[in-house]
């Protein structure tokens, strides 16, 4: 609480020593006439001065704080009351900082209330003396800047450089995204593997967390049924659709269609990529799913399930048509005009141009299209969480209900067992490989791309 | 088919006064020839038509469906286990916060990002590896970000789960790598004149790029932005994985507090068994519908206002 004012307080600080800064700057520039930085320059370099370090130092308060708290609080003599069991004494501490922060709060243990007045004590003890740190190092900060207010100091160039290392640290934090994804997905998943040996989790064929007792574990966690799912969905029937249909739209639109027309078939295609992936999800699970059942029912199928990889792959494939689309559209422009051109002169008709001329030229840049859309298609997961169901099983029957790795790693996570449980750690060991497999997808298709624009440059 | 923006394409072979042309075979074989064409763009047609015949279909069973349910109290309400009470407000609200800390996170520290890259970067091995994170981050599966929201900042840091905090800081590190691709073709594309003119007239490189090559982007940037985050506001997959399926009554008053989110409100509505939410989910796919309508309008508006081609 008095941390968050004290917050406050520092910007304000700061204001005030913008203001400050630049009426004594405007002085000198009217006393002296040349200056090396406008007085503008001087104030930031003041203010960058007093809320920089004071930051830093709020920052480093705030993560010793509760160190300091709690070694404050064990010391108190109605620490020595406490159960020596680390479970229930954490639950307890946890229960008087809960009081401390808000009297009203009903305690489930007595002792919590004795132990929320040391907590509070402490709190507002380190509290104050945190406070007084930040100002200190604000006013130090501030007041040797401001020292430094004459004519020829470079105010400009100071200012620029802590700029500069603004937009520094904000381009880093692309990396330290991938390296939280990295870390935080091998970490969770090393703990999985202790349980179950990733040998047993990447070529088992029995998935059913469901019933895995420590007796068994290994025999519960092999996730080949939910890769081939996710295959069979993602990157067979999906394909199957947005392929053929993608690609002839890209053919028409560059190829046929006049101006007019494409600048209004374009956008219309985009609108399904714009529409959110669980509104895709309902219309599959309410509309095509029934469709595709009844259908299997009249091929005389037994018992058709309403959940089917088909409707899931189906509408995953629609969506993905205008991706494909427009990857094959690009593809299809980096080929030099003088090629289609120079088949045409020969008399070839415009569909033998596009057939034996422009699509081979073009090959490379659509295969690397196609990767990008299966890499986007297999980590797609609202459609199959609301139509593909929940059955890992083995099966090239497109009317069966199916699992990908998308489903279950929704479905090991959302329900309320412990955080460290195998099932739910199992999620990130999936995670970790649909991570691994999309990024090896989208750097060959990036790499494959690169170098095709290149050859005809 | 023979209207007059598709004549250009209709240009067959036809079969010149040589006599050689004229045999029965040569004439069959150059009709045979148009039908081929003829049949190949009909099938470029058909698959326009198809994939528009979809979008349609799913547009007109949702508004069937849903535009019974559009009323003020369902505006204004929100989640209940009766389907006549159930509102979107609610959750709606839940969206709006979620979007502004995304929005506040993700913009600026994607333009940052987007004018290091593209004006200051030294080409080192180091920022070759930001621009292939980068990269690869925008083509990284949405989920698995709701793996790191859920590893990192309710495991790790013990934010409080279901809140929009953590929604909108996992959906601004997804929507972050977007705003920088956008940023940096829009910056690139500003000529180097103008630069060279503000250097040549005393600017330092760091007025020129703040003054002069910056509000000539910005339009570009806001376009790429808002696409961003119409993307992050139909996104579900992250937001399961951090728990935002809370069942809200009220309406969540700040950023810490349980909600959901409009796109995760049509999820739980969709597995509930009794039948009034049919009515409720299309209703609410409706309201996000219009909401992203408006999104992509305003971007299409704003490039078409501002782009400038120099």
């Amino acid at each position: 609480m008095i941390l968050t004012g004290v917050l406050l307080a520092v910007l304000g600080l700061g204001l005030v020593g913008w203001f400050a800064a630049r009426g004594r700057a405007r002085l000198l520039h009217t006393g002296r006439g040349t200056m090396h930085s406008m007085p503008g320059y001087h104030a930031w370099h003041v203010a960058l001065w007093i809320v920089v370090p004071a930051l830093i130092a709020w920052g480093a308060w705030q993560a010793i704080m509760p160190g300091l708290v709690d070694g404050a609080v064990m010391a108190d003599p109605a620490a020595a009351q406490l159960p020596a069991d680390p479970m229930s004494r954490a639950a307890i501490l946890a229960e008087a900082k809960a009081i401390a922060d808000n009297p009203d709060t009903v305690a489930f243990n007595p002792l919590s209330n004795a132990m929320s007045v040391p907590v509070r004590d402490a709190h507002s003890r380190f509290g104050l003396i945190g406070a007084l740190l930040v100002a200190i190092v604000a006013l130090a900060g501030g007041g040797w800047a401001f020292t430094r207010i004459r004519a020829n100091f470079p105010a400009r160039t100071q200012v620029e450089r802590g700029i500069l290392a603004l937009l520094l640290i904000a381009s880093l934090m692309a990396i330290l995204t991938t390296f939280g994804i990295v870390g935080s997905l091998l970490f969770e998943a090393g703990l999985f593997f202790r349980d179950v040996s990733p040998i047993d989790f990447l070529t088992g064929i029995h998935w059913s967390p469901g019933n895995a007792r420590s007796d068994n574990l290994a025999d519960s966690f092999g996730a080949v049924p939910l890769f081939w799912g996710t295959i069979y969905i993602g990157a067979i029937i999906a394909m199957i659709v947005a392929i053929p249909l993608g690609l002839m739209s890209a053919v028409y639109l560059t190829q046929y269609a006049s101006s007019t027309v494409r600048k209004w078939l374009k956008p219309m295609l985009e609108i399904l990529a714009g529409i959110p992936t669980v509104v895709y999800g309902y219309f599959a699970a309410l509309t095509v799913a029934p469709i595709f059942r009844d259908f299997a029912g009249s091929l005389g199928m037994a018992n058709p399930s309403t959940e089917s990889a088909l409707a899931a792959g189906v509408v995953m494939g629609v969506m993905i048509i205008p991706f494909v689309s427009s990857m094959a559209d690009d593809a299809l422009a980096a080929v030099p005009r003088a090629m289609s051109d120079g088949s045409l002169a020969m008399g070839a008709t415009r569909s033998e141009t596009i057939k034996k001329v422009l699509l081979p030229a073009a090959l490379p840049g659509i295969v690397a299209g196609v990767m990008l859309a299966v890499s986007r298609a297999i980590g797609e997961t609202m459609i199959v969480v609301m139509a593909a169901g929940a059955a890992a099983r083995l099966s090239l029957n497109p009317f069966d209900s199916m699992t990908t790795v998308t489903y279950q790693i929704v479905q090991m996570l959302t329900g309320d067992q412990e955080f460290n449980s195998p099932k739910t750690l199992s999620a990130f060991a999936l995670g970790l490989v649909l991570f691994i497999v999309t990024l090896i997808l989208n750097i060959i298709a990036l790499r494959v791309v690169k170098r095709f624009r290149e050859a005809y440059e | 088919m023979s209207n007059a923006g598709l004549s250009n394409a209709r240009s067959g072979i036809e079969p010149l006064g040589n006599a050689r042309w004229q045999t029965p075979e040569a004439k069959r074989r150059i009709a045979r020839r148009n039908a081929a064409e003829r049949r190949f763009k009909l099938i470029g047609l058909g698959a326009i038509a198809l994939s528009l015949a979809f979008l349609a279909l799913l547009l007109v069973i949702m508004l069937k469906n849903g535009l019974g349910g559009l009323d003020w109290n369902f505006l204004s309400g929100s989640d209940s286990t009766d389907p006549d009470i159930a509102g979107v407000w609610g959750a709606a609200k839940g969206s709006l916060l979620t979007m502004l800390v995304t929005l506040l996170l993700s913009f600026p520290m994607g333009v940052l990002a987007a004018i290091y890259l593209e004006e200051f970067a030294p080409r080192s091995r180091w920022i070759e590896w930001i621009e292939v994170s980068i990269n690869n981050l925008a083509a990284v599966p949405s989920i698995i970000f709701g793996l790191l929201g859920l590893a990192v900042f309710i495991n790790t840091l013990g934010m409080p789960r279901s809140s929009p905090l953590v929604g909108g800081l996992t959906l601004a590190l997804m929507t972050m790598p977007v705003i920088v691709i956008s940023g940096r073709n829009a910056i690139k594309a500003v000529p180097p004149s103008i630069r060279d003119a503000a250097l040549a007239i005393g600017a330092s490189k760091m007025q020129t790029v703040f003054h002069h090559v910056l509000p000539l982007a910005l339009p570009g940037i806001l376009t790429g932005t808002i696409i961003g985050m119409a993307r992050a506001l139909g996104e579900t997959a992250p937001l399961l994985m951090i728990g935002m399926r809370a069942f809200v009554v009220t309406p969540p008053g700040g950023i810490t507090d349980p909600s959901s989110v409009l796109p995760m409100q049509i999820f739980l509505w969709s597995d509930e068994i009794k039948s009034g939410f049919v009515q409720n989910t299309s209703a609410a796919i409706i309201v996000l519908l219009i909401f992203l309508l408006a999104m992509n309008g305003l971007a299409i508006y704003l490039r078409n206002k501002f782009e400038v081609r120099w």
